[in-house]
């Protein structure tokens, strides 16, 4: 059943190429005479362009074989083999991974030709590319790996670029406070993620670590290890894709460059923990309970972070809660046990969430950095292409039929009401409602009435072609990939779903019309009542307003961010500071400090021996030798 | 015709040898072509060695010369390190010289001489030629540390070296003697067998016990050791780096071969080595703290490791005895002590005014690549991964722990520990401490390539494993 393909290796490995290439002329020229800028942006994009074509020719090569036997895979060597564990750096590719790759590697690209305006004029270009590239060949690894194991080096390497690029402006101390906090957070869940495959691997990896053995054998899971498993790694979800309790440090990331907010932040590296789930479906299909935790926590997460994002001012903050929302809304997905669903919803959003990114850069761009949305305004005149794209992305994100988020949302909540799961499906309702009310509160006051800084307006521009390029495609493709999905209510045959039936393990609940249309209105509806909302209160202009009560409460985000620090970050630190005052110096370096002073002791003492006369030397020679010639005579006789 | 071409890389250093005093003595060339032409020899010398031993006729273990001389592998590994030793010191000579100007076309005649008599030594079969050997290379390596005949340490040195020498050298003359009455025989096979038929001869026994002694006086085993402080010191550091890498490698090969041929031999020496092996160790470790100068440092942590060597000797067992682990250690020992005493020829300045831990503070802000080389070197000397130093302790370590000596595997580690002390010493002092200088010297550009040449060595042969 398994096939191989070798230019599976070459996936990952093109953009780690082109990673190892751009660092290294940069470290070696960034003292002196920098690289031209267009020479990194070429190289930076060969690796993610190339990829893409890889990519393309995977699906095609899948698409040509039976649908019951689309597997292929590539194993380049064996990474270790300890006791029972073998883990071989292998790849897999099958329908899901390959759906993955596809927009993985095209989304990437496009970012890839973006930030090379966008970065323009950086003294770090190099730099930015080439963690760019690593972090793209590590989001392929993720997706491509064959096994748990192979998953966690894609898993960290994306944290870790993610940690770099949060950082990137290193300058500015809060810049790197985001960074760290995005790394320690995500720690938290990688904790868990490594105790469920530890477990896992307890349980049955006796048999073989990689999916498809575990499949074979996850049958033999008992319940309390197996709910263990699914919610351990849904912790490792959680850190990554940023739901509850574990999302507080999306927003900060905030504090890196737009182009990699939108391709880490928004369209790739946060759905990695959907991936994940999606991945493990044949874990969670067994456990109905745990998938009911993931869908609550989930759809918990939606309603959260769309309450949040209803108050924010930052446009990119707004953006943000919008990801952490939507990024809840794939875990109700895959929760309710609609896999398919819930990768599908990844797929539409890694679109429109990545152009309205990219049209949020585009505006910062123009007015040079500004973020706040109460200083822009007016912007529809000066930047219609912008506009216009952003207006596309807004709507799909909103939820507008016949757009694509509009067809990923709907099936999402179809399948909880299908399944039976009544208060997911109105909570998903509201939170439906509330997106399309804080979208478009950005959309008016950004580029609809006055201007509220006529200066920045005045100089106000569409961003130049390289930059805007990606924006119309992405446009287009947020527009349009809805319909690679359309159910059978609008005449379609869920093309996507299908594609990914042989990879997941799901079942599809026959439920009567009458359900389907009741979705279908009630997302209309919710559609609808936010927009109507957003514009009365935003379309003809308005000021910025006063928080009080509920609404300031949500403007500080709850207080969820200073709860954390006096729950868990301040008492940590008491600890800390406990052991590093009190224990450390007081009781375990006291021994340390003998013995150096015992060593340094005897080091001094020695040195006496060493008084330069070669008379003495001579004696040492004498007595040593009496001496072991005293021992030696010993063994005479 | 055969025995002749099993020698041939010591028949080149030899010639060569001839080639450059009969120039000298004509002053026909400079001192670059000299340097150069004692370099090529070297070269030519290590090329033939490795032909000799990768060829079609791999040599194992066979006499030669009627039984004068053995050749096999492990001394076809021993004469490559010291004809390694012999190119690199010649390149860090060539350094030191353009600053140092007390150079002469001879000095690169005696490297050969010296190398030529190490290589004998590491063939000898028997005791005659195992001495003609032994003082050949003494006599050449007095001189080198002597070379530099106005300056009063250096003559210190080589007046101190040359009393204690002849001291061990009378010793070994005296071990031969006695065990010639006890065997009959300079053989060393033919001593061995009677050592196993009359266990507790008194006269075999003493006779070996001075023949020994000799020996870990030339590798400066305690306590043996306390010429080689001054001495090292003494002698100009391109010399002292030579000494202590392929003087030690000679040595200690012969000492290894004595051993191994019987077990006899090996097991009744066993005892004493543990606690020489133990004493060296740590005694070098305590003289290596107490020093403020680099080359005293160097040459104290040069005992310890004389110790490592000897945990190795105490490990061999006769009947599976193949040198690979000594052999390992020499080289991978050789890389890293040859670097740093490239970068000290080279960063010394004139009549090596940089001398101490507190004349390197900063270098790595002022020249981060010698600063980066020289902790190389010294992660290797003090055994860190992945460097070959690493792994020859690794090696070391493990034979002692097969040979069922745990106290002494386990006393090495700690031994290993304290060293770190005066090695990470020197990298604070580069790396965590501002510059004060400008460290200006006039190298020569062969310097540089060298010391690249040894740092990928030392990794090099890190990654190289061997079967123990």
């Amino acid at each position: 059943m398994e096939n191989t393909a070798t230019y599976l290796g070459l996936i990952p490995l093109l953009p780690l190429a082109g990673a190892l290439v751009t660092g290294l002329l940069h470290m070696l020229t960034c003292r002196r005479k920098p690289l031209p800028e267009l020479f990194y942006g070429v190289v930076g994009c060969i690796g993610p362009l190339l990829a893409f074509f890889f990519a393309l020719v995977l699906f095609f090569h899948l698409k040509g074989m039976p649908a019951e036997e689309r597997f292929l895979s590539h194993i380049p060597y064996t990474w270790f083999a300890v006791g029972d564990l073998r883990v071989d750096m292998g790849f897999l590719a099958d329908p899901l991974s390959s759906l993955m790759l596809l927009f993985v590697t095209f989304i990437g690209s496009l970012i890839h030709i973006y930030s090379i305006g966008y970065m323009a004029g950086d003294e770090n270009f190099g730099k930015f590319f080439s963690y760019l590239n690593l972090f793209l060949g590590s989001m392929l690894i993720l997706v491509l790996g064959n096994g748990p194991v192979v998953m966690f080096v894609g898993w960290e390497g994306v944290g870790l670029c993610s940690y770099l690029l949060i950082s990137f402006y290193s300058k500015e101390r809060e810049n790197v406070l985001a960074g760290n906090k995005a790394f320690i957070v995500n720690r938290i869940g990688d904790f868990g993620f490594v105790l469920g495959v530890s477990l896992l691997f307890w349980a049955i990896g006796a048999g073989g670590f990689d999916y498809l053995a575990l499949q074979a054998n996850a049958g033999s899971l008992t319940p309390g290890v197996g709910i263990a498993v699914c919610l351990l790694l849904f912790l490792g979800a959680c850190g990554k894709s940023a739901q509850i309790p574990l999302y507080v440090w999306l927003p900060d990331a905030m504090a890196g460059p737009t182009p990699v907010s939108a391709l880490i932040h928004a369209a790739t590296m946060v759905t990695a923990g959907v991936y994940m789930v999606a991945r493990f479906s044949f874990l969670y299909v067994q456990f109905p309970v745990a998938g009911s935790v993931v869908a609550w926590v989930g759809i918990l997460t939606a309603l959260l972070a769309a309450i949040f994002g209803l108050f924010q001012r930052d446009i990119k903050k707004i953006l943000a809660y919008s990801t952490v929302s939507q990024l809840g809304y794939m875990f109700a997905g895959v929760g309710v046990a609609a896999y398919s669903a819930g990768i599908f919803h990844v797929f539409t959003h890694a679109f429109f969430k990545a152009l309205l990114f990219l049209g949020a850069g585009a505006v910062i761009y123009a007015l040079h950095h500004q973020q706040d949305i109460w200083k822009m305004g007016g912007l529809k005149e000066k930047m219609p292409k912008t506009y216009w794209t952003m207006l596309i992305g807004a709507l799909a994100l909103a939820g507008c039929p016949p757009l694509s988020g509009f067809f990923s949302k709907d099936e999402i909540l179809f399948s909880a009401l299908a399944h039976g799961h009544i208060g997911i499906w109105l909570v998903g309702v509201v939170v439906a409602a509330l997106t399309a009310y804080y979208t478009f509160r950005m959309i008016f006051v950004v580029f609809h009435g006055q201007p509220r800084d006529q200066h920045a307006w005045e100089q106000a521009k569409d961003a130049p072609a390289v930059m805007t390029w990606p924006l119309l495609i992405l446009a287009f493709g947020a527009f349009f990939v809805g319909f690679l999905n359309l159910p059978g209510l609008f005449g379609g045959g869920l093309r996507v779903s299908h594609w990914l039936a042989p990879s997941l393990v799901e079942s599809h609940p026959h439920v009567g019309l009458g359900v389907e249309l009741l979705a279908v209105f009630a997302g209309v509806a919710a559609f609808v009542v936010g927009i109507t909302l957003a514009y009365r209160k935003f379309g003809k202009g308005a000021t910025e307003p006063e928080y009080r009560g509920f609404a300031r409460f949500a403007y500080h985000k709850f207080y969820v961010d200073e709860l954390y620090n006096a729950l868990f970050v301040q008492p940590y630190k008491a600890f800390g500071g406990v052991i590093s005052r009190i224990l450390e110096p007081k009781v375990t370096d006291l021994p340390v400090r003998l013995s150096t002073w015992l060593y340094r002791w005897a080091g001094n003492a020695f040195k006496v021996l060493q008084v330069g006369y070669v008379r003495v030397y001579a004696l040492y020679m004498v007595i040593g030798l009496s001496l072991m010639s005293l021992i030696l005579s010993q063994s005479i006789n | 015709m055969h025995d002749f071409l099993t020698i041939l890389p010591l028949l080149i250093i030899v010639f060569g040898a001839v080639v450059l005093m009969l120039l000298a003595a004509f002053e026909k060339v400079s001192l670059t072509t000299a340097a150069g032409i004692s370099m090529g020899f070297f070269a030519a010398a290590f090329a033939a060695q490795l032909l000799a031993g990768c060829g079609p006729q791999r040599l194992v273990f066979e006499e030669i010369f009627n039984g004068m001389l053995v050749a096999g592998n492990f001394t076809m590994v021993a004469a490559l390190v010291i004809f390694a030793c012999g190119f690199f010191s010649t390149t860090s000579s060539h350094t030191y010289f353009q600053v140092n100007r007390f150079d002469g076309l001879e000095f690169y005649s005696l490297l050969l001489f010296a190398a030529a008599g190490m290589v004998l030594l590491t063939m000898a079969a028997e005791l005659i030629t195992a001495f003609i050997a032994l003082e050949v290379m003494s006599l050449a390596i007095y001189v080198l540390v002597g070379y530099d005949r106005n300056r009063v340490t250096a003559t210190e040195a080589l007046l101190k070296y040359l009393m204690l020498g002849a001291f061990a050298g009378a010793f070994f003359a005296m071990g031969t003697a006695l065990l010639y009455g006890a065997a009959g025989s300079t053989h060393f096979t033919a001593i061995a067998t009677v050592a196993a038929s009359e266990a507790g001869s008194p006269l075999l026994l003493g006779g070996a016990f001075l023949l020994f002694v000799a020996l870990l006086f030339k590798v400066a085993a305690f306590p043996f050791h306390a010429w080689v402080i001054d001495v090292y010191d003494g002698a100009a550091a391109p010399v002292t780096g030579f000494m202590a890498t392929a003087l030690k490698a000679a040595v200690f090969t012969l000492f290894a071969n004595i051993l191994a041929i019987h077990g006899a031999l090996h097991q009744g020496w066993v005892e004493i080595l543990f606690y020489l092996a133990v004493f060296t160790m740590f005694a070098g470790n305590l003289i290596a703290i107490g020093q403020n100068s680099l080359k005293r440092m160097l040459a104290a942590s040069g005992i310890v490791h004389t110790g490592y060597l000897l945990v190795g000797l105490v490990a061999i067992s006769a009947d599976t005895f193949t040198g690979a682990v000594i052999g390992y250690y020499l080289a991978a020992y050789a890389a890293g002590t040859l670097g740093i005493f490239a970068a000290l020829s080279y960063l010394g300045g004139e009549g090596e005014k940089r001398a101490t831990f507190a004349d390197f503070r900063g270098l790595a802000r002022v020249r981060p690549y010698s600063a980066a080389a020289i902790t190389i070197f010294l992660l290797s000397m003090a055994g860190i991964p992945p460097t070959a130093g690493f792994m020859g302790k690794f090696y070391i370590i493990t034979s002692a722990i097969e040979a069922g000596q745990i106290a002494l595997a386990v006393l090495a580690v700690v031994s290993s520990i304290l060293s770190m002390w005066y090695y990470l010493r020197l990298i604070v002092a580069m790396y965590f401490q501002p510059a004060e200088e400008t460290f200006a010297t006039t190298g020569s550009p062969w310097a540089g390539v060298g010391t690249i040449a040894l740092a990928v060595s030392v990794f090099a042969i890190g990654l190289y494993p061997i079967i123990v």
